[in-house]
Formats: C-alpha cells, sequence, structure tokens
C-alpha cells in the first residue's frame, strides 16, 4: 500500500427542512449513505470487513432544528464534476433535504468556530431585551459523562451578538453561539433560560441554523 | 387553540416515526382517489415497518390509480398519551388523516399478542370497537395475517378477515367496494356481497354456539353465505405483483433492508410450526426473477443489504446458482446478501465464505428437541450427527460459538427428552476439544436457548394440552440442572406470554369479552415485555368467568368441533389427525418433494403439488 490518498474529500451543502428536521443526526448518516447509493456516485468505500462509504458531519445539527446550509463530508475515489454530484444527489434526497452546492473540501473539521441562529420563539421582543439585559444566565449543561455542570450564558449573549424583530406575535431572534472545541452552545440551552427566565411552563420555540462559520468569520464551506 | 402534529412530534422520542415523508412513501391527491385503505400494523414503527406482506401489500394497492393505501402504526406511550390529552385520532402517515376517513381500516395480525393493540388503535382513532356498532358513515375494520387462520377471539370487532395470500384478495375487494360506493353503499348488502368472494369471511354472518361445558357445539352460515371458507393462494409467484421500491425509513427499524421472498410454504411439515400448513403449497420464484427484484430494490433504496426471505431458505431446489448469480452483482455493488434460517451443511465452502456466513450470524441451529426420538416424533428432520459435522468444521475454520434452539413442553416431551438438550450442548463443547487445531487460550460458548411450545390451529398438534406453567417450570429447572458445564450458557422465553398466546391461538368468540377488559383497562403492546401483565390477564379471564386453561392445556377429542372448522386451509383435518397419531408413534412423514402425503393442498392446484403430477 502506498501512502497516497486514494480519494478525494468532497464537502457537500445542503438544506434541511420541513419534516426533514425530525432526522436525527445518525439517522441522517445512514439516510445520505443510502443517497449516495443510490446516485451511483464513485464513492470510496473504507476496507476491512464491513465496507461502507464514508461520510461525515462537521457540525451536527440536533434532532427538530431546521438548517439552511449544512455541510456534510463525503469520500470519492474518482475525479467528478461537482455539477453533475448536485444534480444527481439532489434528484434521489428524501423530502425536506436539498442538496445545494459541492466543492472540494479546503478547510478542515476544526475550523468550524462559531453558528448562525435564527430563534421563533413565542415571546414579545422585550422579554428577549430584559433575558439578555442580565449580567449572568446560569444554566445545567449536560457533559458527555451524562453528568451536568454549571455554565453561564451571557458572555455568549450579549445584546451586540442579537438582532430582534416581532413577526405575528412570536420574536424572531437572530444570534451566533460558539460550537468549536473549546466552546460549544446548544441553541436548546438558551431557550430553556429564556423559559425560566420568563418563569412560563413551556415556551414554544422554533430552531433554525442559518449558517456556520469559521474563525474568520466565513462560511464553513 | 388546537395543537398542530408537529408540537406533538418536538415532544417526543424519535418523532420520525410519526412524521412520514419517507423516501419511496406514496402521496396522492385525494380527489382522484375512490377508496383509501389505512394498513394498520398493531405494533410500534420498528416493528411495523420490518414486515414485508405490508410492503408488498401497500404496493399493490398504490399501483391502482384509484386507490390509495397509507401506513399507520401503534404510537408508543409518550405520543399515545399527548394524542389523548390534546383528542388528536391516530392518523395515517401520508396524508395525516384520521382513520375515520378512510374507507377500509385494515389489520395485519402476525401474532396473537397484538390483539389488544388493535382495540387500541381503533379506540385511539375514535372508531367504536365492535363491529355492530359501526354504520355505513365508518370505515370497514377488515384483518388478514397469519392469526386470521383463527380469528375468532377478534370476531365481534371485525367485519371481514382475509384468508391466506392477499394479493389477489386485496384488489377484489376493494374493487367490489368502488363498485358499491358507486352505487350507493350499503354496509351490510356489501358484507353479504363480499363475503361471496373466494377468501373473505365475513364473522357476522357465521353464528356459533356452544357446549354447556364451553366447546363448540356448530358454526352456522346465515344468509345461504358458503358454509367454509378457503384461503387464498397465489399460483404463480413469476408473475405476482412484487413491489419494485420500499419505503425507506429514517430511524433504525427491525429489519432494515430490502428482501426478497424466494419460495411461499415449505415441504418440511414440522408438527409444530404453523407456517409449514397454512402456507402451503410451496411455490418457488425462479431465479430470473428473484435477480431482477433485487436489483430493483437495491437501486431504488440505496439499501446496503438484501435478504433473501422464506421459511427455510436451504430448501430452495437451486439454491447455489442463485446465491452466485446474485453475489456476482451484490459483491460489484458492495451490497451484502443475508440468507436467514440456512443449513450449512452439505453447503459448499467457497461460497460459504463469500456470503460471510458464519461471521455475520454464527452458526445457529434450530433442533428444537434434545433427542432423535422426540425430534421424529415433531417430524423435524435435523439429525445429531449434521449438527455436529458441521460444528467441527466451523471450529476448524476457527469459529468458537454456536447457537442453539429449542422447544419446551412439546408433545410425548418427558424429562429424558429435557437431559438430552443438555447433552447436545456437551457433545458439540467436546467436538471443540477433540479439534487438534483449536486456536489457543480461547474458550468455547454454545448457547442455548429455549422457547415454550404454543400449540396453534391447522398443525397435527392442534389437539395437545400445552404444559402448564409448573411443568414447564419443572422442565426448566431440570434443564438447569443437567448441564454440567460452564461452556453451555442457557436462557428461556417466559412461560407466562406463551400460555396467553396458547389461550388466543385457539380461542374461540367468547375471548372477545376478555379482549374488551382487557382494552378497557388499558392493555396494549402486550408482546413488549414492560407492558405485559401476567396477573392482570388472570384477573380479566376471572372477571369475564372465562377459564384460561380451557383454552391452553386442555387435551381435545378428534371429533371436536374447532372454533375455526369453518375456515378452510387447503389441510385436511384427516391428514392432520394422522400426523397427530404418527407424532405419539415417533413416526416421521417424508417431506414434499420426498413424496405426497396427500395434506390436501392439491386443491389449490398449485406449485409443487401439480408440478409432481
Amino acid at each position: 500500500m502506498n501512502d497516497v490518498k486514494d480519494f478525494t474529500t468532497v464537502r457537500v451543502t445542503f438544506s434541511k427542512q420541513g419534516r426533514a428536521r425530525y432526522i436525527s443526526h445518525l439517522d441522517l448518516n445512514r439516510t445520505m449513505i443510502r443517497a449516495l447509493r443510490r446516485a451511483e456516485l464513485p464513492i470510496w468505500y473504507t476496507e476491512g470487513f464491513n465496507k461502507h462509504p464514508y461520510v461525515t458531519f462537521a457540525a451536527p445539527l440536533s434532532l427538530g432544528f431546521e438548517g439552511e446550509r449544512e455541510t456534510m463530508d463525503v469520500r470519492l475515489n474518482e475525479q467528478y464534476d461537482m455539477d453533475e454530484l448536485v444534480r444527481r444527489l439532489d434528484a434521489v434526497m428524501p423530502e425536506g433535504l436539498q442538496i445545494l452546492s459541492a466543492a472540494v473540501a479546503v478547510k478542515k473539521a476544526g475550523d468550524v468556530d462559531r453558528a448562525v441562529y435564527e430563534l421563533t420563539v413565542g415571546c414579545a421582543a422585550s422579554d428577549v431585551d430584559a433575558f439578555l439585559a442580565q449580567p449572568t444566565v446560569i444554566v445545567q449543561k449536560k457533559t458527555k459523562k451524562k453528568t451536568f455542570k454549571e455554565l453561564d450564558l451571557a458572555p455568549f449573549l450579549s445584546q451586540a451578538n442579537s438582532t430582534l424583530r416581532e413577526e405575528a406575535g412570536q420574536t424572531v431572534w437572530q444570534l451566533t453561539l460558539p460550537c468549536n472545541s473549546t466552546d460549544s452552545v446548544n441553541p436548546s440551552l438558551v431557550t430553556e433560560a429564556l423559559c425560566s427566565f420568563l418563569k412560563r411552563e413551556e415556551l414554544p420555540c422554533f430552531v433554525r441554523r442559518l449558517a456556520v462559520l469559521d474563525k474568520e468569520g466565513q462560511p464553513f464551506a | 387553540m388546537a395543537v398542530t402534529l408537529e408540537q406533538l412530534f418536538d415532544r417526543v422520542q424519535k418523532p420520525a416515526r410519526y412524521t412520514g415523508g419517507e423516501l419511496n412513501s406514496v402521496v396522492k391527491d385525494k380527489s382522484k382517489v375512490n377508496v383509501r385503505f389505512a394498513f394498520c400494523f398493531p405494533d410500534l414503527y420498528e416493528v411495523g415497518m420490518s414486515h414485508l406482506g405490508m410492503k408488498i401489500l401497500y404496493g399493490l394497492k398504490n399501483a391502482v390509480d384509484d386507490f390509495w393505501c397509507e401506513r399507520v402504526f401503534a404510537p408508543d406511550t409518550d405520543m399515545e398519551a399527548l394524542m389523548r390529552e390534546h383528542n388528536v385520532p391516530l392518523f395515517a402517515l401520508e396524508s395525516r388523516d384520521p382513520l375515520r376517513d378512510f374507507d377500509f381500516v385494515g389489520f395485519t395480525l402476525q401474532y396473537e399478542m397484538c390483539y389488544t393493540t388493535v382495540l387500541n388503535m381503533l379506540d385511539l382513532a375514535n372508531i367504536p370497537l365492535l363491529a355492530a356498532d359501526r354504520g355505513d358513515d365508518m370505515p370497514l375494520v377488515v384483518a388478514g395475517g397469519p392469526c386470521a387462520c383463527n380469528p375468532e377471539p377478534l370476531a365481534d370487532f371485525f367485519d371481514i378477515f382475509l384468508l391466506g395470500e392477499g394479493e389477489e384478495l386485496n384488489l377484489e375487494l376493494m374493487e367490489l367496494y368502488r363498485e358499491h360506493k358507486k352505487n350507493g353503499y350499503n354496509k351490510a348488502a356489501f358484507l353479504r356481497a363480499a363475503a361471496e368472494i373466494e377468501g373473505v369471511y365475513v364473522p357476522s354472518l357465521y353464528e356459533v354456539t356452544y357446549h354447556e361445558d364451553g366447546r363448540v357445539n356448530a358454526i352456522t352460515p346465515r344468509d345461504g353465505v358458503r358454509p367454509t371458507v378457503r384461503k387464498r393462494i397465489v399460483k404463480d409467484l413469476d408473475t405476482m405483483y412484487y413491489p419494485d421500491s420500499f419505503v425507506v425509513p429514517f430511524i433504525d427499524i427491525v429489519h432494515d433492508r430490502a428482501m426478497t421472498e424466494i419460495f411461499r410454504g415449505c415441504i418440511r411439515g414440522c408438527r409444530f410450526c404453523q407456517a409449514g400448513f397454512i402456507y402451503r403449497p410451496v411455490r418457488e420464484k425462479s431465479i430470473d426473477t428473484i435477480d431482477k427484484q433485487s436489483r430493483a430494490l437495491c437501486e431504488s433504496s440505496g439499501y446496503e443489504e438484501f435478504s433473501l426471505t422464506s421459511l427455510s431458505t436451504s430448501d430452495y431446489t437451486k439454491l447455489e446458482d442463485l446465491l452466485t448469480r446474485l453475489l456476482d452483482w451484490a459483491e460489484e455493488k458492495k451490497t451484502n446478501i443475508t440468507v436467514p434460517s440456512l443449513r450449512v451443511d452439505g453447503f459448499s465452502e467457497e461460497l460459504a465464505n463469500r456470503l460471510n456466513v458464519l461471521r455475520r450470524s454464527g452458526l445457529t441451529f434450530a433442533p428444537e428437541a434434545g433427542t432423535q426420538r422426540l425430534r421424529d416424533a415433531i417430524n423435524k428432520n435435523l439429525t445429531e450427527e449434521e449438527i455436529l459435522d458441521t460444528a467441527t468444521r466451523a471450529f476448524r475454520g476457527g469459529w468458537t460459538s454456536v447457537k442453539l434452539y429449542f422447544m419446551t413442553g412439546l408433545p410425548t416431551e418427558t424429562l429424558d427428552d429435557i437431559a438430552g438438550i443438555a447433552a447436545l450442548g456437551q457433545k458439540i463443547v467436546n467436538c471443540y476439544y477433540y479439534n487438534p487445531d483449536k486456536p489457543k487460550g480461547k474458550s468455547v460458548n454454545v448457547s442455548i436457548s429455549a422457547s415454550c411450545f404454543v400449540p396453534k390451529p391447522f398443525t397435527p398438534f392442534q389437539w395437545e394440552p400445552q404444559d402448564t406453567m409448573a411443568q414447564l417450570e419443572e422442565k426448566q429447572r431440570h434443564l438447569v440442572a443437567s448441564v454440567t458445564t460452564k461452556k453451555i450458557s442457557l436462557s428461556w422465553h417466559d412461560a407466562k406470554t406463551s400460555y396467553l398466546e396458547a389461550v388466543l391461538a385457539r380461542g374461540d368468540r367468547r375471548l372477545g369479552k376478555a379482549l374488551l377488559e382487557a382494552f378497557r383497562r388499558g392493555f396494549k403492546l402486550d408482546a413488549w415485555a414492560e407492558h405485559f401483565d401476567f396477573d392482570g390477564w388472570m384477573d380479566i379471564f376471572r372477571s369475564v368467568g372465562l377459564d384460561p386453561d380451557f383454552y391452553a392445556c386442555r387435551r381435545r377429542d378428534y371429533d371436536e368441533v374447532f372454533p375455526w372448522d369453518h375456515l378452510d386451509y387447503g389441510v385436511s383435518k384427516q391428514f392432520l389427525i394422522e400426523e397427530n397419531r404418527r407424532a405419539h408413534e415417533s413416526v416421521t412423514t417424508p417431506n414434499c418433494r420426498q413424496q405426497c402425503s396427500h395434506c390436501g393442498a392439491t386443491c389449490f392446484k398449485g406449485g409443487l403439488c401439480v408440478e409432481r403430477r
């Protein structure tokens, strides 16, 4: 075996909307592998007993969230026209998943730094303003070991970081949250904190991820 | 304000069970559809979506322009609680319309333990449970599947049972309905007309009387309907409809792969096995058809694996040819083939390696009984020699574990037969140590799994009592005591579930009130250990005045009228009596390919029965 990689990593940008937001991350992985097979693309398979296509997602999206510009990396074992790839793959996607573009991956998964979210919450903009004005916002964050640790969200929730507008009795709140190896904040932590700040039993909210950015604030693509 | 389905989805586990929208699911324009069928599987999505029959009938009905078939599964408890709290009726996945909007609500009855779930689903759909309470404005509630061969415990709840294979029968029923709808639908008139279709059983058109002791006295047809209803089969599997695409689920389901049926029926005639009798005669699909169908399914689904399904794969006449043909393209497309219930003996080493047979499932055998005497009594033709030879071969290939499946409580079984289970396990352990090339420092593991025998209708054991739970427990203790090595690990099924299964399997219409009471007490998903409440069931039987032992543990006389005697599955009662006698003499019966035993299935004029003549 030589050391030269026998595959090209291609970064595919797609949207995940409507019913597709209920596809969990693990299930999306399987869904994409099957789509790649249906599209009959020259996919690279892992070696070993259980050969399978290699698909990774630099920034997994939580179950229930929509994503405007999500990415996945796939490996191809030959040169392939990117427009053709987009066309073929999009044609075999289930409802709610749309392939937008594809390019040979340049940035590394570790370059992902933050993400822009649009939260649609069932309260007034002034409620969110009051929430943002707090000096500290302490939440319990689940760790990988299934224990909880305290986290202060305030540093990530400056008013400068948020834009708010009211729409049909709800507040559309755009904010940027970190998702890198040092810091990572899931927007559901924010909405849960807002819910308890407002002393509500439940707060209707809908989350859409608009973009995933690198350290320079450029789209991760 | 009414809650939206999305608001429920946001609050439950695995919402993709309820969202629909999977690849290849069929959505039609309601305004252009004449007959709507809600195909209900009375279990969770993961179980129901694994079922091949549903995939076939879903595709078959949707291939007709003005029919629309949709899928419905039992919601899990979290979803059910929200649906009940917010008054959301049970809906079909494709249109999200409530079941009451459908023309047919059809259940597949795959196992007895789903009966309470059926009732719970009807209730969730706001459909009256009793057929007599449903008028012209309600959907017709119908059912098929193996349990339809004795559907009597459910007779009060269903308008129609469909006996046998559904491909032709479902379409004929829906076509008749389309006609009636056009000319002004009336339920009673439709049911009477439907009863003329072969394979359609309308329970309300048969009256059952009982002896004082609870045995059936007579089953009398009303209104001039035929006295017996014969099941349907499809004669030619090569020209039969088979889907070229499957709905591909998002979530992981029990059997998440493409499936190609390679034959129907079974030549074996193991005397405990209901499937071996009710699916006769054996009909094979040709290699060309299997090849074509497998390719189409893999291409349209993207599945990385497909399985060949049948009751006993090794009995396919040209299995090696078939597998060679399939492997040629499957290997190239990196698609795995799984071959369940494959007997490795007599199988070429090369093919076994290409299929990775052992690597996938390990080495498994189903001797069912521990001694040759008892294996002869149940007509299971697997000899100790075959098992030991295959095990030795596998051990030489480096394998270190073997799984064995047995049943306890079989008719004529003694404690010696139970001890024989452990002895057979021990012999396999010995095989491992006789092997001079055994891997160093590795031990062998023989795992023995024992289930409890359940006597079923249309088998030679339909007259037999099930062992009492005390007897089964004694046998389990004896098995544990007979195992003297740690190389053998034991596991067994819960006798309580098998007991209830036995009650329902050979039950009569009087059990309807027990099912109704079970539903009222919130029973559902009884096949799931966390839901099954045995003591609760015993209390229900007491409260409705029925003795479950009467159904499960009583030996019947050959001349007793059974609750299912008006249903005809081709296999004659006389043949089954003869088979029962042979069982008690430990005499085997040759399989259908060796010699015709005149079971009665020739009446269908199909498959092996006519090929031989």
